[in-house]
Parts: structure tokens; sequence; C-alpha cells
């Protein structure tokens, strides 16, 4: 399955989006480069909406790890929302549901 | 009496997915629920993840799934510079950097997990899930 950036709103302080399919080895790139070159432009809130994403591994957790350490230097935060029970369980096992904003 | 599948994939990321749908298939194949299949999935890509991101393989690798009446048991084989356990540090789960997280995770997926591995001349993952 490939995968989906889709940007739902943005205005000057909160950048939504969804990210649909599967977020592998073989797509995470697409999501660090699509993230960071948003909040390299501009000081940013960011929302995941995670409704349609079936899977995500390790390369793509370590993404996300990257733009939270980002954000929060600035202040900013990483809201990620309706994760699927499959990811949310990755979440739990790596501790990072602690660290992230899971709504 | 145990029947093996195995796989010959090349060391691209694009053919991960392929890893991952037959150990979905072969799990579905011996009635395992589908919180286990979903496991499954991650802890095998994470295996083949490790091959390509790693092991400086050569152009392919190994995944081989014997399939037992009790249990399946997938092994990783690729032939690349081995594995460096001597450094090999768990994951600090406060403080989590953007990589290491692959082995972790396995070893929390499935029921048993052994690296084989030889200098220069690869590595083995094995994984091993009851049913």
């Amino acid at each position: 399955m490939t995968l989906k950036i889709t940007e739902l709103e943005k205005n000057d302080k909160i950048c939504k989006m969804s990210i649909d399919g599967e977020m592998d080895i073989n797509s995470y790139k697409k999501v660090k480069d699509k993230l960071n070159k948003i909040i390299d432009e501009e000081s940013i809130n960011i929302e995941l909406d995670f409704q349609n994403l079936s899977y995500i591994d390790s390369t793509g957790i370590g993404v996300l790890i990257g733009i939270l350490k980002k954000l929060n230097k600035n202040e900013k935060s990483l809201v990620i929302k309706n994760a699927r029970e499959n990811i949310i369980r990755l979440f739990n096992i790596t501790g990072l549901d602690k660290i992230f904003i899971l709504q | 009496m145990k029947d093996i599948v195995n796989l010959k994939l090349p060391c691209k990321a694009e053919f991960v997915n392929v890893a991952r749908m037959n150990v979905a298939t072969i799990a579905n194949n011996m009635k395992m629920n589908y919180e286990v299949i979903q496991d499954l999935k991650v802890a095998v890509s994470e295996a083949c993840n490790n091959v390509i991101l790693h092991s400086d393989s050569d152009a392919y690798y190994e995944v081989v799934f014997a399939v037992t009446k009790d249990k399946l048991i997938i092994d990783i084989n690729d032939y690349g510079v081995g594995f460096d356990m001597k450094n090999y540090e768990k994951p600090d789960l406060k403080h989590p950097k953007g990589h290491g997280l692959g082995l972790f995770i396995i070893e929390n997926l499935v029921d048993e997990m052994k690296i084989i591995t030889e200098d220069e001349i690869g590595t083995t993952i094995k994984m091993i899930k009851n049913v």
C-alpha cells in the first residue's frame, strides 16, 4: 500500500495532516521530508491524523521522534489523532505513549 | 513434522512488505488471531529492516518460515558484515532516539528471539511464536 500525506488545514498556529497507508522503511523518508519542510519554514504546531494509517515500523516511529524533538525545541507540539490499536500497541511497547500526545 | 517456506528477497526497502504479507498469510493459515498477526508483521519487518539498514549485505537475504503444529519459527538470514553484539545497547525509553528500536520491538512481540552472528559471514535473527 502506498503512503499518502494530505494537508487538511493550515493557519499560522497549526498544520493538520492525515497520513494514510503504510509508513515503513520504504516510505518514511516521504513523511520525514514533508514534515521537516513545514517546521523548518515556520514555527508551527503539528497535528497528524492516523485514522487511515494501517502500519508503522521503527523507521516511521524514528521520524516522529525526530520531529517531536525539533518541535519541542521551539515549544511547539505534535499531536497524533485516531491511531489504530496496532499502532498504539507499538507506542505502548516502546514507552513512547508517555512522550507523544495521542488522542 | 514441519513445513518450510523459503523466501529469497533483494536487499531493498521496497520488498520488505513481501515478507510482511507472507508472514500474515502463514500466521492466518495457522489460525493465529488478528493481534498476533499484526505483531508478527512488525517483528518480521523489523528484522528485514535490520538487514537492509545495517548488514551491508549481499544482493539477497532469506526469510525462512518453519511451520509446526504448535509454533512458527522465522529465520532472517543475511550474508553481511555480522552484527556487533558487544556495542548493542538497549534503547533508553525515557530519552528515545530516532533509531535503535527495531530489535527491542521484536523482543517484545515474539515468544523467543535469538541472534546468531559471525563477522563477515552474516547474521540470523531467529524468532519463535507459539500458537
